[in-house]
C-alpha cells in the first residue's frame, strides 16, 4: 500500500514536470521561408481579462488570418508585468514566441527589475491610452489651473490616487508636479478601478488614470476630467481640453505594442510585421479597442523603435533618483 | 410594460437558456477543479462570448460566476481543498462532517445554503441597488482599514479553541503578507530577487498547498505508519431532516446578512465573507464548541455568506460602474465592448437589462442547485477509488490547476512548499485557518492604513464615523469574551461561597 502511494505520487510529480517542460518549447530549426510552420505563442504579462489582455487577444485573432497559424495567448502576470517580460526575453528568437509590450517595459528597468528594452525586437504599436486627471464631481476645482494653484499654496496637500506604486499613472502625477513647479501627493491603490472609486467617493482630491477608466465616470457625472495628457483632444471626452491647451505641456500615457525576443531572423520578422500591420488596421480590431475606450493606432516597427527609445530616456530622467 | 416583465421575458429565448446550461456545466467543473477560479474561467470564456449578442454572452459569463460558487464546495467538503478561495471556510466544518460519515448531508445542505445565499444577493440587487451602491462609496482607505481590523479579530474564532496556537498561526500569516513590493513606495521586501514574489506570495498556490497538499502528505505519512485512515465511503443520509433545517435557520440568516454587506463593499468577495460569516455564526451559536469539528451550523453560515456576496458585487458593478470583485472586473471589460456601460445611468436608460441580469442569475442558481443535488452521488462515487489512487489523482489535479493559474512552475513550487508548511502545522496541531486569514487580510490592512495616512494622516481615520464605529466593534469583539468569562467566574464563586455559607 505504502509503496504504491509513493510511486503514484512520484509519477504525478513527473507528469506535471513533463507537462510544464513541454510548454517551454525549445528552438525550432528550419528554413526561414517556411515560417510560420507551427503555432505561435503570444506572451501577455498580465492576467486574462484586463484591457491589455483584450487588446492582445483581439490583435492575435486578426493576425492568425494573415499568418495562417493559430496564436496561443499565454498569460504570465506578476511583478508589474516583469514576470512575463523576463520570460519573453528568455525565449529563443525564432518568431514562435512573441509578446505584448506595455509602457512598463521601458519603466521596470529603473525600478529594480531585469527588464531592458534592448532585449526585444519591436514589431509595432497598436494601442494608446492617454493619461487623464479627474476630480470628484463636487470638487471645488473646476480647471487644471485651480488644482495646480491649490497644490502650490500647500505643496503635497493634494492627494492624487493612481493604480499602484511605480505605475505609469504615478509617474504622470510626478511629471505633472515637476512641470508645474509644485508637488502632488500620489496615493497608490491596488488597481485602476479602486483608484477611480476613491475619487468618485471623494476620499482623494483627484485621480490620474487612463482615459478608458475616467471617461465613463465623467459621462455619468461621477467625476470631472480636468485634462487629457495627449497631443490632441479625445473623441470620448469632447468637452475636455488637453493639458497643453491649458498651458501645461505634458503628453504622457500608457501604450501597448508587440515585440519578440531580440535577434529575430529577417524572414520571420517581415512576416510578423506584415501580419501586425494588417491586423492593427482591421476594422474589427479598431472597433473593439475604440469600444473599450482606448485609442487604436498602427505604428510600424521603425517608428515604434524610435518612440520606445525616447520613452526609455524620458523615464530614465523621471524615475531615476526616486525610490 | 414594466421593466421587470420586459427584462425577464427577454430571457425566454431558447438560445439564452442554452447558454445558461452551458455556463452552468462549465462553472460547476471549473469550480470543482482546485486552482481554476471563477475569475479565470470568466476571463477565458469572455474571449469566446465577445462574438455573441450581449444577453446570451452575459448568460454564459454570469452563470459561470454563479455555478462556480456551487462547484467549489465539493472538493472543499470531500478532500479539504477549496475549489476556489470562496470555499475556504467551507473546509472548516464541511471536511470534518465528511470525516464523521456525514458527507452526503454536508454536500446537500451546502448546496441549499449556497442557493439561499445567492438568492438573497439577487433580491438585494433587484430592490435596493442604487441606495446600496451609495453606501459602498463611503468605503475609502480609512473605512477599509477599520473593516479589515475587524476581520483580524476573527483570528481567535478560527483557531478552533487553540487560542495560543491560533495566534501564532495568525502572526505567521501576517508575516507572510509582508512579502512583496511595498504597496506605497514599491521597494522590494523579502522577494530575494524573484520577480514572481513582487506581488506577494501567490495566494491560490498557498491555499491549495496549505489545505489540499498538506492533507495528501499527511495521508501518505499515516499510511507509512500502517494506521490507514478510514476513507470517506459512508455518506450517511443525503437530505436534511426537519431537525437539520431548524439548526440551519439561524446560520442562514446570519450568513445572508454578513455576505450581503461584504459583497457591497468594493474589492472584497466570497473568501473573506465566508470566514466572517462562519465566525459570526459561531459567536451567536448555542454550540460554538462544535464549530470546526463538523458543525452543520458552521457549514451553512460559511456557504450562505460567501454566496450572498455575488448579488452585492453585481450591484456595486452595475450601479457604480466599479467592479465589486475580481470576476466583475473582467465582466466589465466584456460589457463595455458590448456597448453596455455599467454605472448610474444604466438604471435610468436600460432598467430592463438590470432585471435580465437578475433573471439570468436566478435561473443559474436554480440550475446549479438542481445539478448539485442530482449529481452529488456521481461525483462522490469518485471517492470509492482505492485511497492510493485517489490521493495521486488529487495531487495531479492540484498541480495542474496551480500551474494553469499563471503558467508558472514557480507557483507549483510555492504550492509544494506550503504543502510541507501545512503538514507541519497539522502535525503540531496548529490550525491553518488563521494563516490564510493573516495572508488575505495582512496586505489589505497595510495597504489601506498606509493609503489613509498618505491622504490625511491619522486624522483621516479618526474623523471617519464608519471607521471609528468598526474599530470600536473590533475592540468589543476582542474584550467581550474574556470579560464575560471573568464575570461568570466571579458570579460562580460568589454563588459557591453563599451555598457553603448557608449549608
Amino acid at each position: 500500500m505504502r509503496s504504491t502511494t509513493f510511486r503514484l505520487s512520484a509519477a504525478a510529480l513527473a507528469v506535471t514536470a513533463l507537462t510544464a517542460g513541454c510548454a517551454d518549447r525549445g528552438g525550432v530549426s528550419e528554413d526561414a521561408s517556411d515560417y510560420p510552420s507551427q503555432e505561435v505563442t503570444l506572451v501577455v504579462p498580465y492576467d486574462a481579462g484586463g484591457a491589455s489582455d483584450l487588446a492582445a487577444r483581439t490583435l492575435a485573432s486578426e493576425m492568425e488570418d494573415t499568418l495562417g497559424q493559430s496564436i496561443v495567448v499565454e498569460n504570465r502576470s506578476g511583478g508589474a508585468g516583469s514576470v512575463g517580460l523576463e520570460n519573453l526575453a528568455s525565449q529563443s528568437a525564432d518568431g514562435y514566441t512573441i509578446g505584448y509590450l506595455p509602457v512598463e517595459s521601458v519603466m521596470l528597468g529603473y525600478q529594480g527589475y531585469e527588464v531592458d528594452p534592448v532585449d526585444y525586437d519591436l514589431i509595432g504599436q497598436m494601442v494608446s491610452v492617454p493619461a487623464t486627471i479627474a476630480v470628484p464631481a463636487d470638487s471645488p476645482y473646476e480647471t487644471l489651473e485651480d488644482l495646480v494653484e491649490a497644490a502650490r499654496s500647500e505643496p503635497g496637500s493634494i492627494a492624487v490616487s493612481n493604480s499602484g506604486a511605480g505605475s505609469i499613472w504615478e509617474a504622470a502625477t510626478t511629471e505633472l508636479g515637476q512641470a508645474t513647479d509644485t508637488e502632488f501627493q500620489p496615493v497608490p491603490f491596488d488597481g485602476g478601478a479602486p483608484a477611480v472609486t476613491a475619487a468618485v467617493g471623494g476620499q482623494v482630491d483627484a485621480v490620474v488614470a487612463g482615459i478608458s477608466e475616467t471617461a465613463p465616470a465623467h459621462a455619468d457625472e461621477q467625476v470631472r476630467v480636468l485634462a487629457v495628457f495627449d497631443a490632441e483632444p479625445s473623441e470620448s471626452l469632447p468637452d475636455v481640453q488637453t493639458a497643453t491647451e491649458q498651458g501645461v505641456d505634458i503628453v504622457i500615457g500608457g501604450w501597448g505594442g508587440i515585440g519578440a525576443p531580440a535577434g529575430l531572423p529577417d524572414g520571420a520578422r517581415s512576416t510578423l510585421e506584415e501580419a501586425f500591420t494588417e491586423a492593427a488596421s482591421s476594422e474589427d480590431f479598431q472597433t473593439i479597442i475604440t469600444d473599450s475606450g482606448n485609442i487604436p493606432v498602427n505604428v510600424p516597427s521603425d517608428e515604434f523603435a524610435e518612440f520606445v527609445d525616447a520613452e526609455y530616456a524620458r523615464f530614465g530622467e523621471l524615475l531615476e533618483g526616486q525610490d | 410594460m414594466s421593466p421587470i416583465v420586459e427584462g425577464f421575458s427577454a430571457l425566454l429565448d431558447p438560445m439564452i437558456l442554452l447558454c445558461i446550461a452551458a455556463g452552468a456545466l462549465l462553472g460547476m467543473l471549473v469550480g470543482a477543479f482546485p486552482g481554476v477560479t471563477a475569475t479565470m474561467a470568466v476571463a477565458l470564456a469572455s474571449g469566446f462570448t465577445l462574438s455573441l449578442e450581449p444577453l446570451p454572452g452575459l448568460a454564459v459569463l454570469l452563470t459561470i460566476y454563479v455555478s462556480a460558487n456551487f462547484g467549489d464546495r465539493v472538493p472543499a467538503i470531500l478532500i479539504n481543498t477549496p475549489g476556489t478561495p470562496a470555499s475556504i471556510a467551507t473546509t472548516f466544518d464541511g471536511y470534518a462532517m465528511a470525516r464523521k460519515g456525514k458527507a452526503g448531508l454536508a454536500l446537500t445542505s451546502s448546496a441549499f445554503a449556497s442557493a439561499w445565499g445567492t438568492l438573497v444577493g439577487i433580491v438585494l440587487l433587484m430592490v435596493a441597488a442604487i441606495p446600496l451602491s451609495r453606501l459602498a462609496l463611503n468605503f475609502g482607505p480609512a473605512e477599509m482599514f477599520a473593516l479589515v481590523v475587524f476581520g483580524l479579530t476573527m483570528m481567535i474564532g478560527v483557531s478552533g479553541g487553540r487560542i495560543v496556537k491560533g495566534l501564532i498561526a495568525g502572526g505567521f500569516g501576517l508575516l507572510l503578507a509582508t512579502v512583496g513590493r511595498d504597496p506605497i513606495t514599491g521597494t522590494p521586501r523579502f522577494t530575494f530577487g524573484a520577480s514572481e514574489l513582487s506581488d506577494g506570495i501567490p495566494f491560490i498556490a498557498a491555499i491549495i498547498g496549505l489545505f489540499g497538499i498538506a492533507e495528501v502528505m499527511n495521508q501518505i505519512l499515516v499510511h507509512r505508519k500502517g494506521r490507514g485512515v478510514e476513507p470517506i465511503k459512508d455518506f450517511g443520509r443525503w437530505f436534511p431532516t426537519r431537525e437539520d433545517w431548524r439548526t440551519m435557520f439561524k446560520p442562514l440568516a446570519i450568513g445572508s446578512g454578513v455576505g450581503g454587506v461584504v459583497g457591497i463593499v468594493p474589492a472584497t468577495g466570497g473568501d473573506i465573507a465566508g470566514i466572517l460569516g462562519w465566525d459570526q455564526a459561531r459567536r451567536l451559536s448555542k454550540h460554538p464548541e462544535e464549530f470546526g469539528k463538523g458543525s452543520l451550523e458552521g457549514l451553512t453560515a460559511a456557504d450562505t455568506s460567501s454566496n450572498s456576496t455575488l448579488g452585492g458585487s453585481v450591484t456595486t458593478t452595475l450601479a457604480l460602474g466599479l467592479p465589486g470583485d475580481s470576476v466583475m472586473a473582467v465582466m466589465i471589460g466584456s460589457m463595455v465592448v458590448w456597448g453596455i456601460q455599467p454605472g448610474p445611468s444604466l438604471f435610468a436608460n436600460q432598467p430592463d437589462l438590470v432585471y435580465s441580469i437578475a433573471g439570468i442569475m436566478l435561473i443559474a442558481t436554480v440550475v446549479a442547485l438542481v445539478i448539485s443535488v442530482l449529481r452529488m452521488r456521481g461525483v462522490a462515487k469518485l471517492l470509492e477509488l482505492p485511497q492510493h489512487f485517489l490521493w495521486a489523482v488529487i495531487l495531479v489535479f492540484c498541480m495542474v490547476g496551480t500551474y494553469a493559474v499563471n503558467n508558472s512552475v514557480f507557483d507549483v513550487a510555492v504550492m509544494l512548499v506550503f504543502g510541507v508548511v501545512g503538514l507541519f502545522l497539522k502535525r503540531f496541531g496548529i490550525p491553518p485557518g488563521p494563516v490564510v486569514l493573516g495572508l488575505i487580510l495582512g496586505g489589505l490592512a497595510e495597504g489601506n492604513l498606509r493609503r489613509a495616512l498618505e491622504i490625511g494622516g491619522p486624522a483621516n481615520i479618526l474623523t471617519s464615523p464608519i471607521a471609528l464605529g468598526l474599530l470600536a466593534v473590533s475592540a468589543l469583539a476582542l474584550l467581550a469574551p474574556p470579560l464575560r468569562n471573568a464575570w461568570r467566574a466571579r458570579r460562580a464563586r460568589a454563588a459557591e461561597s453563599t451555598t457553603t455559607a448557608t449549608s
